[in-house]
Parts: C-alpha cells; structure tokens; sequence
C-alpha cells in the first residue's frame, strides 16, 4: 500500500520516506508465509489426484511440493489456513475500524484516472490500488472454496452454490496462478509507484 | 523515477539479488519443513478435531436426487487385495463393551429396516463421487447389542486386515450405514460385499469394506486404524 506518491512540483527533493503502520507489515508478513504454506502444502494435495485429468494428469514436481506426502501435505494444509484465513480476518476488521477501507483501496477516482488521465505516474498509483485491491476477493474466494471442500457436510449450500465438486476443485486451484501472477504486478508495480523505498517501508 | 537517488538503484539491484535469493532458499527450505510434518501434525491435529466435533450434529445431512448419482466417479481404492468371502458362512460379530454381543447373517441383516441415501462420497485424495448406498444403520445394531454407557469408540475390522476406528457420535449418526447396496444394485465385491461402513461425515479411508467385526470400546488403542497408523489424521471427519 502506497503511503505517499513522490512530489511532483519541486526538483531534486528527496519525497519523506514512505512508512507502513505496524499491524499493515505484520499482516503483509503473515499473509506471505501462510500463503506459501498453503501453496506448498495444496500442491501436495494436488498431486495425490490431479484437478486435471485425475490419477493420469500432470503432477507438479517434488520441489515445489511441501510434506513429501499426502498425509503431511494435509497436516501442513490444515495447519496454515488458520494462519491464512484469522490474518485475513483480523485484517479485516482492522481496515473497517480505522476506515482504511475508504482511502487506503482502490476508489472512484482511481477509476476515472485510469479512463482519463495523462499523468503517468498518477496512472501507475491508480494500477497499483486497483491491483492491490483486486486480490482481496481472490483469497476470499480461496477460503471459501476451500471451507466448502473441508466442511462439505456444515457448508453444503456453500459447496452446491459451485455446481460440481470439479468445478469447486478447480476454482480453489486457480487461485494458486492467480496469487502468483498478483505477486508479480503487485511487485513490479510497487517498484514503479514507490521504488525500492516503498517495497522495503512494508517489509522493514 | 527521476528522484531516485543513486544509491537507491544500486539498493534496488540489491533487492532483486535478495529476492532471488530468498526464492532459491524458500524452494530449498521446502525440502527441509518436511522433517517437521509430524510435528506440525501433532499439534494441529488436536485442534482440527475439537473444531470439526464441534461441528458434528445427529442432523442428517442433506442428500441429493437419484439422477444427480455419478457411477463412474467411485474409484477403487484398497491398501491390500480384495478378499475371498463365503456369503454362506459369513457372520458379521458385535462384541466389546455391549450388553448383548451378536453375530449376525447376511440373511439377519437384511431382515432389518433397509435405510438408503444418497450423498456425496468424498476421498482424502481430493476426489468424490455422488453415491447411492442401502444398508442397516449402525445405530439400529447398536440398538440389538446395546452398548454400555462409557463406551466411546467402535472398531472395525475388515476380512482384507484392514482396521478402522471411530468416535461413537459419528458412528451412531442416523446417516452411518453397514451398507449392502449401491446405486440401486447388490454391493459390488471390490466395493466391500457383503458389508462395508457408508457414510456422509467421514473421508473414504474411514469407511471400511468387507467388514466382519464391530467392537464398542471405552478407549482407543495404539492402533487407530491403517491409514491414521501411518500419519492420516484420526477423525476424518467432514
């Protein structure tokens, strides 16, 4: 999350240093590590019967798999999607309580900016927010077809509002490519937006 | 990005340099979290399964219309071979903690109410298919047995070595069958004829086939069951 866009009017001032309140880092911190867990751990998952194509598909190869077998890859699964779905939840209420939601997130104007703007640097910010933003809804969906699969039984409304148990299979499968190809515009997009001091003011 | 100073381009490449580095390492550390699963296991375990008993009502779950049945999803999966069984000679026994042990016939059986759903069948694999399966409930053989009142656990053995365990309240669930029917026919043999456990709220691996023996417990053994002796969580529930 951009705190500050450089200034744009003086020449050669050094802009302040962007800075991140504490509970936004440990939420970035936590939802990277979770992620990757469950990542690693669903892979493993995946593997033990491939969305695609069943015991014949494609299997994803062992470095990328955490657990060294299904058994564990489920221990790690059901271990880390505490991490991953209470963070989320946590952080939820966080940016509802302070309002962060209202001009920390992609808005109106963003939008209108991205129609009709010639600032690039403008432009940038408001890709920046609408992507950042953008995720939020794809790890919702992550937690809820995931909930739909482990609790099929309590959640059935949920699991039969994804039709098939294929499709419900896929939709939390996608998520994995989505949350990969976020993490390479979210990256890229916060180096063009902040340069290397905003990326390290989240981290540090 | 004409404000950036010098120093902070040469930090930027230094910023790319630690990113590769800590993907290599992550990719590596994978690897080593491995060691840790049982750990991880073992501690999450417990808690999984107070949340998921918590979420375990007798409310029968809702099941689906006959068309919805998918015959070519229900894979065959066994951890040994398919056992030979004598239907003239089979007996199904109920012993451990009951008032009235038993040993049952095929013909026995299937002289008691017939109960038939048809629910979604799902596998620790991540697969699952909509079956039909017609059977006794377990809580209506509990009923002739009458089991005594610290007993907590039921065994099942199986004719193929396999074991099994469960917690009472999901074996006396009104949707827990010894089932002898599929999709409408006579139980298949590599589906676990005569008699296999059928239900809504458990994993496959907890529904044991070819079952020739149910013991009420007070307390669980070492041996959990097949698949939980070997790190598979014990409660699978769902």
């Amino acid at each position: 999350m951009a705190s500050s866009i450089p200034y744009q009017g003086t020449k050669r001032k050094v802009p302040p240093l962007p800075s991140q309140t504490l509970l936004s880092k440990i939420f970035h911190w936590i939802n990277i590590i979770s992620l990757l867990l469950m990542i690693s751990s669903g892979l493993q998952i995946y593997n033990a019967n491939p969305v695609f194509g069943g015991r014949e598909g494609w299997h994803f190869p062992g470095f990328l798999l955490l657990g060294g077998w299904l058994g564990a890859g489920r221990h790690w699964h059901f271990a880390a999607m505490w991490f991953f779905s209470l963070n989320l939840l946590w952080y939820g209420i966080y940016i509802f309580i302070t309002r962060r939601w209202r001009h920390r997130f992609v808005n109106g104007k963003d939008i209108k900016v991205l129609q009709t703007s010639d600032n690039i640097k403008r432009i940038n910010y408001a890709w920046h927010r609408l992507v950042y933003t953008g995720i939020i809804p794809v790890l919702l969906l992550a937690i809820l077809t995931g909930l739909a699969m482990y609790k099929p039984v309590q959640f059935y409304w949920l699991s039969g509002l994804f039709g098939s148990w294929q499709i419900l299979r896929t939709v939390h499968f996608i998520t994995i490519p989505i949350v990969i190809l976020f993490t390479l515009a979210h990256s890229l997009l916060a180096l063009k937006v902040g340069s290397v001091r905003l990326v390290k003011s989240m981290f540090i | 990005m004409s404000l950036i100073l010098p120093k902070n381009t040469l930090s930027r490449r230094r910023l790319l340099q630690l990113s590769g580095l800590s993907g290599a390492s992550l990719l590596l550390g994978g690897c080593a979290l491995d060691i840790f699963s049982d750990n991880v296991g073992q501690v999450f375990e417990p808690l999984n399964q107070t949340f998921e008993e918590l979420l375990l009502s007798q409310k029968p779950v809702p099941e689906f219309p006959k068309i919805a049945i998918e015959p070519k999803q229900l894979l065959i999966n066994t951890y040994d071979e398919t056992p030979d069984i004598d239907l003239d000679t089979f007996q199904l026994t109920i012993d451990g903690a009951v008032n009235h042990p038993l040993q049952l016939s095929m013909m026995d059986i299937q002289k008691m109410p017939l109960t038939s759903m048809v629910i979604r069948h799902i596998c620790v694999e991540g697969w699952s298919a909509i079956v039909q399966w017609g059977g006794v409930r377990l809580r209506d053989l509990a009923r002739l047995v009458q089991p005594k009142s610290s007993v907590r656990y039921v065994y099942f053995k199986s004719a193929d070595g396999y074991y099994e365990s469960w917690d009472i309240a999901s074996a006396l669930h009104p949707q827990t069958l010894m089932a002898y029917q599929k999709n409408g026919a006579p139980l298949p043999v590599e589906n676990g004829a005569p008699l296999r456990l059928a239900s809504p709220i458990k994993l496959g691996y907890k529904q044991s086939k070819w079952v020739t023996k149910i013991t009420f417990v007070n307390k669980l053994l070492s041996a959990k069951g097949y698949w939980e002796d070997q790190g598979y969580e014990w409660f699978g529930g769902l």
